[in-house]
C-alpha cells in the first residue's frame, strides 16, 4: 500500500492505495465519490473524466500513485444544490441531459473548456467533447448548453 | 534504476501501459518518468532541429509554437492522437516506444528525419526512427534503457501535410496515413519527402518517389506517376495483403490531393 | 398550459449534481459480488465443471448453477426458451453457465476464471443461409424460428400493371446497443424475507413475475425497483441480472452485487437483428406505387427474445409509409448459434427503411420524377388504407412531414461537388404490435396535501417521468409542487408496460390521463377548484377510504390473421420525414453527415426540449447505423473496437414538429423514441447515391465499402 495525497476538490486528502492501483477504483470505492463513472474501463468511453490539474484525463487510465500532490475535480466541485454552477443551470434549461450517465464527466470537460477559452466556437466546443461518448442527447444540446453558458447565445 | 529493478516497467501517461495491465500484464516495479524534467520540454536544437523530450504529451505538441510552424505535420498528427483526454496524457515518448503502427506521429516524424536519444546505466545512444522500429510493436528499445527524446529536422519555408483516414471523425485508431513536406523553387520541387503509416507493417518513406520527384515539375502527371511508384514500394514491402484493396487506392488519391497542392502549414 | 411547454426534467438536478444512483453506484453492507461464467462455444454440449481451483480462491463464496433454480429454468419476454442458466447445452458465445458469488469484485473475477468447464463441441450454425438449409440444426425443433406474412391485393397482377419494377436486395449487420450504463444491480433480502432487486432495467413487472417463475415463489414476496437507469434502447427489457440477483439472494441470504464490464456486455447483450432483404417495387409511370413484394430473412440467435416482434414488424411496415394496393411480404427468422438478437430501437424497421426509401428513390429516377413528388403521390394520409387493411382516420401527418420539408429540397444546392441530399421517411406504429399492452397508473392524495403519480414506467433517459408529470399537471390544472413522481417500484405501481415499442406517452400517458380525469371529477366535486386545500380535501377523502385512483389505457388496435396479416396491429402511427446532406471525400470513402432536416409527426408535443433532444439521439443512432457500427462476432469486444458516432461526427439538425393530433392519445400525443432514429440511415444511404451516383445496398455503408463501390465506379 502507499499514501497518495493530493487536493480533492479543493480539499486536502490523504488516502492508502495499492501501488498498481487505478484512481477510477479509488474515487469510486475508497471515497466514495460515484459521479465519476467506469463506462468501459480501457479510456474509450470518457464516462471517467476528471480534471487534474484542470486538465480533462480519463480517471480509468490514471494511477492512484500518479496524482500524489495533484489538484483533482469532479463534478461534485462545480456545485450544489443551493449554489448551481452557470454550466449545470445551463444544462437543465437547454435540456443537455437524458439519462444522466454521462453528464458529470460533460460538465467537468465544458468547465476545464471555459477556464482556458471563456468564449468557444461550436468547432471548438465540439472538439473539447471529442473524448466523451454520448449515446442518448447526439451532443446537440450539450453543445447549445455550453455555448449559452459561455455567454452566447441566448 | 531499470538496471536494477526485475520486472520494472516505464509509465508515463499510462495511456497504453494502463490498458495492458488491466488485461493481465504484470509488473514488480513502474518507474514513473512522466515528471522527469530532463525528458520533458521542446527546445530548439543546432543545425536547424528541434529537440522533443520524450515525455512532452501529445496535447503540448500539438499546441507548441515551434512545431507548429517548422514542424507542421507533426503537430497536426499529434492533435488527432486519440481524444483530448488522451492527449493530456499520452506521451511522444509512450508512443514511439509502444510502436502500434498506427500510431500518428510516426509518419510525420519520419518526414522530419527522426532521431531518437536513448540512455540506459551503461550509456547514450541515438538512432534513427527507422532503425528504431523494426516491426509492429516491436523496437530496438533495451530492457534498461529509457527513451529520453527524440530531436527533429526543423522545416522552415516547406509546405507540410498530414492527413489520417479513420472510422470516424474523432477519437479512433487510424487506418491509414500519409505525411508530407515539400519546398518549391522556381517552379521546381526542391526537396520533398514523404512517409505512410498504418499500411505497412512500419512506416516508411517512399525514397523512389521522392527521388523521381525531386527537380521536376510540381504538376498533375509528375505526381501521378510519383504515387504510381509510392503503390509500388508499398506492394513491395508487404506483398499484397487483404486491406490494400482499400488501402492502395486510398494512398494514390490522397497523396494525389495532397502533393497537388493542399497543405496545413 | 403544460402541455407544449420546456418543463425542467424531473430527475435532472440530482444527474447534474452526480448524485443521481444508477445501479452502477449502488452499494450495501456485506454485499457479494456476482460474475457470471459464460459458453466460450458457439454450440457445444457441457460435459464436465470443475470447481475445485475456483474454490479455493481466498474470497470464494458461491457457485450457482441450473441445479440450484427452483422453479422454471426458462425466460423469455414472448416466449420461454431461454435458459437462465444452461444446462447441458449452450448455444452462443457467452451464454450464462454459472453464477460465482464472491468476496469483492477482485475475488469474484479471480474464482469465474478459475472455473473449468469440458464442453463437447457441436458444429455450430453461424450462416444465415446453413441455417435456411436446416442440416445442422440449433433446436430440434428446426431452424425457422418465426415466419409472418402480409398479404394484400394480388403482387403479380400489381406487377403486371407497372410500367417499371426495381428490385434490389439490402443487407443490414448485428449492432450494439452500447448504453454507457452496462447492465448493473443489487439484491437484496429486506426484514420480511422478500427479495429486493434494484437494476438498470426498462421495465419492472414483467421482471418480477419472471423471477417469481424462476424462483417459484409469489409475486408478491419479490419487490422490483427501478435504479437510475443509464440508457436502454431496447437492451435493458430481457432479464439481465435480475435473475442472477434474485437466484444468488436466494441462496447466499447476502446482499448481492452485479456489474457487467463493457466486455460482457458487448458480448453477451441482444442485438440488432441482421436483416436481409429482398425488395421488388412495382410502379406506373405517373409515380403511383403498383406492387411491393419482400422476403425478409434474418439471424435471431438461438433464443426467442422479442424476435416474434421484429419478425412481425419487419413484416408489417415492409411498404414504408406508403398506400400499395399489392403487398406480398414474407418475414422469417432463423435460428443460428450466433449472438441472441433482440429488441432495439426500430425492431427491424429502420433496416426496412433502408430498403424502402432506397427502392422509392430509384423508382423516382426510372420515372424521372422528384423523389420528394413519389413520396407526396402515395404517402399514407386519411383515408388511406395500409399494408395490413388498415383504415387511418386520423392523425397520418406523413404528407404534412413532406411538406414541411418541402422547401427545403426543392432549393437544395450542392456545397461541394461531393456533396449530395437524401430523403428518408417512415412511419411506425406505438404499442406492441397486435396485442395488447395496457398501462396502469395510480395517483394518490396524500397527507401533506400532494398528489403522488405512481407509475411502473420506466424512465431510461427518453423523458418520460417529465411527460407523465406534464400530462398529469395539464389534466388536474394543478401547479408543478403540488405533485410528486413515484416511479419504478412494484410495490407502489401498477404494471405500465415495458418503456419500449415508442409507448409510454402514449399508453401511460393516457392511463395517467385516464387516473386524472378520475380523480379531478373527485377533487371537482370536493372543492378544490373553488380554494379547498388538498390537504382538506385528503382527511374527507381518508376518511372514505378513497385517496387512490386508478387510470388505465391500452391501445384500440386489434389482432392481425395469422396468413395474411391483415387487421389493425396499431392504434396510431408516427409518421416523418428527414432531408439529409452529406459531403463524401473521395479519395479515401469518408462520408460525413453535413445537415439534417427533420421533420417528426408526434400527434402532439409534449415537452418541445424533450421532443429535439430524441431528434438528435435518433440521428446520431442513424449516423452510426448508417455509417459505422457493425458488431462483429470474435473482434467486437468494447468500444476500441465498436465506434458509435462522437460530437465531431453530427451535422447541424434542424427539426420540425408536425402536430395531427391523435384523438385516442393523450392531448393528441403519440410516440417518438424510435421514429427519432428510423429514418436517417435511410436519408444518408439516399444522400450518398446523389453524391456519388452509386447505390448502398449493405449497412454499415463504412470507408471501405463505398471506396470499394468508388473504384468500381471509376472502372467502369
Amino acid at each position: 500500500m502507499k499514501r497518495v495525497e493530493f487536493t480533492l476538490n479543493g480539499k486536502a486528502v490523504a488516502c492508502d492505495v495499492e501501488e498498481n492501483e487505478l484512481f477510477l477504483h479509488t474515487l469510486r470505492e475508497r471515497l466514495s465519490i460515484t459521479s465519476v463513472k467506469e463506462g468501459c474501463g480501457i479510456g474509450e468511453c470518457g464516462t471517467c473524466t476528471i480534471l487534474i490539474d484542470n486538465e480533462p484525463r480519463y480517471a480509468c487510465l490514471t494511477l492512484a500513485a500518479k496524482v500524489e500532490g495533484r489538484d483533482v475535480k469532479t463534478v461534485e466541485w462545480l456545485g450544489n444544490a443551493d449554489t448551481l454552477h452557470p454550466l449545470q443551470r445551463a444544462f437543465i434549461s437547454r435540456g443537455a441531459v437524458q439519462c444522466g450517465f454521462c453528464t458529470p464527466a460533460m460538465l467537468l470537460v465544458a468547465y476545464s473548456l471555459l477556464l482556458k477559452n471563456p468564449h468557444p466556437t461550436c468547432e471548438e466546443i465540439k472538439e473539447a467533447l471529442s473524448g466523451n461518448l454520448c449515446r442518448c442527447t447526439g451532443y446537440v444540446q450539450i453543445i447549445e448548453a455550453i455555448e449559452s453558458a459561455s455567454g452566447k447565445g441566448d | 534504476m531499470l538496471s536494477s529493478l526485475p520486472a520494472a516497467a516505464i509509465v508515463a501517461g499510462g495511456t497504453d501501459l494502463v490498458v495492458r495491465m488491466r488485461n493481465g500484464e504484470r509488473h514488480s516495479y513502474l518507474i514513473d518518468v512522466a515528471g522527469l524534467s530532463e525528458i520533458a520540454g521542446i527546445t530548439p536544437e543546432e543545425g536547424g532541429r528541434l529537440r522533443i523530450g520524450a515525455a512532452a504529451t501529445h496535447g503540448q505538441i500539438a499546441a507548441d509554437g515551434t512545431v507548429r510552424k517548422a514542424c507542421a505535420g507533426l503537430a497536426l498528427a499529434c492533435s488527432q492522437v486519440g481524444s483530448p483526454q488522451i492527449r493530456n496524457m499520452g506521451t511522444l515518448g509512450g508512443n514511439l516506444v509502444n510502436a502500434s503502427p498506427a500510431a500518428d506521429s510516426l509518419a510525420p516524424l519520419l518526414v522530419h528525419n527522426a532521431m531518437l536519444a536513448l540512455e540506459a546505466t551503461g550509456g547514450a545512444r541515438t538512432e534513427s526512427l527507422e532503425r528504431f522500429i523494426t516491426g509492429p510493436y516491436r523496437t530496438t528499445i533495451g530492457k534498461t534503457e529509457l527513451l529520453c527524446s527524440v530531436s527533429v529536422d526543423r522545416l522552415e519555408g516547406y509546405e507540410e501535410g498530414y492527413r489520417r483516414v479513420a472510422k470516424r471523425a474523432a477519437w479512433a485508431i487510424s487506418r491509414l496515413s500519409c505525411a508530407w513536406a515539400l519546398r518549391e523553387e522556381g517552379g521546381l520541387i526542391e526537396d520533398v519527402r514523404i512517409a505512410v503509416g498504418s499500411c505497412t507493417p512500419v512506416p516508411f518513406r517512399p525514397s523512389r518517389a521522392e527521388d523521381f520527384l525531386r527537380g521536376r515539375r510540381r504538376e498533375g502527371p509528375v505526381i501521378a506517376k510519383a504515387v504510381e511508384m509510392v503503390a509500388d514500394e508499398i506492394r513491395e514491402k508487404s506483398g499484397l495483403r487483404p486491406s490494400f484493396a482499400y488501402k492502395l487506392p486510398v494512398v494514390r488519391d490522397l497523396l494525389a490531393e495532397e502533393l497537388g497542392g493542399r497543405s496545413c502549414s | 398550459m403544460f402541455i407544449g411547454e420546456d418543463l425542467d426534467r424531473v430527475d435532472v438536478l440530482e444527474k447534474v449534481l452526480g448524485k443521481a444512483r444508477f445501479a452502477h453506484d449502488l452499494k450495501m453492507e456485506g454485499m457479494l459480488f456476482g460474475c457470471v461464467v459464460r459458453s466460450e462455444k458457439p454450440h457445444a454440449r457441457i460435459v464436465a465443471i470443475d470447481l475445485s481451483a475456483a474454490m479455493a480462491v481466498p474470497g470464494a463464496a458461491r457457485i450457482l448453477s441450473h441445479k440450484d433454480i427452483p422453479g422454471q429454468n426458462a425466460y423469455g419476454v414472448i416466449r420461454k426458451d431461454q435458459p437462465l442458466l444452461a444446462a447441458d447445452r449452450v448455444r452462443y458465445v457467452g451464454e450464462p453457465v454459472l453464477i460465482v458469488l464472491g468476496e469483492g469484485e477482485e475475488a469474484a473475477r479471480e474464482v469465474a476464471s478459475r472455473v473449468k468447464i469440458e464442453y463437447e463441441e457441436i458444429a455450430p450454425v453461424l450462416d444465415i443461409e446453413e441455417a435456411r438449409r436446416g442440416v445442422r440444426v440449433v433446436h430440434d425443433s428446426g431452424n425457422l424460428f418465426s415466419y409472418k406474412k402480409v398479404r394484400k391485393g394480388d403482387v403479380e397482377k400489381g406487377f403486371a400493371e407497372s410500367d417499371v419494377i426495381v428490385s434490389h436486395t439490402f443487407r443490414t449487420a448485428w449492432v450494439d446497443h452500447a448504453f454507457l450504463e452496462t447492465e448493473a444491480g443489487i439484491g437484496f433480502m429486506d426484514e420480511g424475507g422478500r427479495i429486493v432487486i434494484k437494476s438498470s432495467t426498462q421495465n419492472i413487472h414483467y421482471k418480477r413475475a419472471e423471477i417469481a417463475r424462476l424462483l417459484s415463489i409469489p409475486e408478491e414476496k419479490i419487490r422490483v425497483v427501478q435504479a437510475t437507469t443509464g440508457g436502454g434502447f431496447g437492451g435493458k427489457l430481457d432479464v439481465t441480472v435480475e435473475g442472477f440477483l434474485a437466484l444468488a439472494v436466494y441462496h447466499a441470504r447476502r446482499p448481492v452485487f452485479m456489474r457487467y464490464t463493457r466486455e460482457e456486455s458487448m458480448l453477451s447483450n441482444t442485438k440488432r437483428h441482421p436483416l436481409h432483404v429482398e425488395y421488388r417495387t412495382g410502379a406506373k409511370k405517373d409515380g403511383a406505387l403498383t406492387a411491393v413484394k419482400v422476403s425478409i430473412v434474418g439471424d435471431t440467435g438461438p433464443y426467442a427474445s422479442y424476435g416474434d416482434s421484429v419478425c412481425l414488424r419487419a413484416a408489417v411496415h415492409a411498404t414504408g409509409p406508403y398506400e400499395v394496393p399489392n403487398v406480398w411480404v414474407d418475414s422469417r427468422l432463423f435460428y443460428t448459434n450466433g449472438p441472441v438478437s433482440g429488441a432495439m430501437r426500430g425492431f427491424g424497421v429502420p433496416q426496412l427503411a433502408l430498403a424502402h426509401e432506397s427502392q422509392i428513390d430509384e423508382v423516382a429516377s426510372l420515372l424521372g420524377m422528384d423523389p420528394m413528388d413519389v413520396r407526396i403521390k402515395n404517402g399514407l394520409k386519411r383515408g388511406s388504407v395500409t399494408a395490413t387493411g388498415q383504415h387511418l382516420s386520423a392523425s397520418a401527418g406523413f404528407v404534412e412531414t413532406l411538406k414541411r420539408i418541402e422547401p427545403y429540397w426543392r432549393e437544395r444546392k450542392r456545397s461541394k461537388k461531393a456533396s449530395g441530399f437524401g430523403l428518408g421517411s417512415m412511419y411506425y406504429g406505438i404499442g406492441n404490435t397486435g396485442v395488447a399492452n395496457p398501462s396502469r397508473a395510480l395517483l394518490e392524495v396524500v397527507e401533506e396535501g400532494r398528489i403522488v403519480l405512481h407509475t411502473g414506467a420506466c424512465e431510461i433517459g427518453q423523458g418520460s417521468d417529465t411527460v407523465l408529470l406534464q400530462i398529469l399537471l395539464e389534466t388536474l390544472k394543478m401547479a408543478r409542487a403540488e405533485v410528486v413522481l413515484d416511479r419504478g417500484d412494484t410495490d407502489t405501481s401498477k404494471d405500465a408496460g415495458s418503456s419500449s415499442a415508442s409507448r409510454q406517452t402514449y399508453i401511460s400517458g393516457g392511463a395517467v390521463r385516464d387516473g386524472a380525469l378520475k380523480l379531478k371529477e373527485v377533487l371537482e366535486e370536493a372543492g378544490y377548484y373553488r380554494g379547498r386545500s388538498l390537504s382538506d380535501i385528503y382527511r374527507s377523502l381518508a376518511g372514505q377510504g378513497n385517496l387512490f385512483f386508478e387510470g388505465f389505457f391500452d391501445p384500440p388496435a386489434a389482432g392481425l390473421d395469422g396468413e395474411t396479416g391483415q387487421g389493425v396491429p396499431y392504434a396510431t402511427y408516427a409518421f416523418a420525414t428527414h432531408m439529409t446532406e452529406v459531403e463524401i471525400e473521395e479519395p479515401t470513402g469518408t462520408c460525413r453527415v453535413k445537415k439534417v432536416k427533420a421533420a417528426h409527426d408526434v400527434g402532439r408535443g409534449i415537452n418541445p426540449r424533450g421532443i429535439k433532444g430524441q431528434i438528435y439521439g435518433g440521428i446520431a443512432m442513424g449516423i452510426g447505423l448508417a455509417l459505422m457500427e457493425e458488431f462483429i462476432p470474435g473482434r467486437t469486444t468494447s468500444f476500441d473496437t465498436y465506434y458509435i458516432p462522437t460530437s465531431m461526427d453530427m451535422p447541424e439538425v434542424d427539426v420540425m414538429v408536425v402536430e395531427d393530433e391523435e384523438p385516442t392519445g393523450p392531448f393528441g400525443a403519440k410516440g417518438l423514441g424510435e421514429p427519432a432514429l428510423i429514418p436517417q440511415a435511410a436519408s444518408i444511404v439516399n444522400a450518398i447515391r446523389d453524391a456519388t451516383g452509386l447505390a448502398v445496398y449493405d449497412l454499415p455503408c463504412n470507408m471501405e465499402r463505398l471506396k470499394g463501390l468508388l473504384e468500381d465506379k471509376k472502372k467502369r
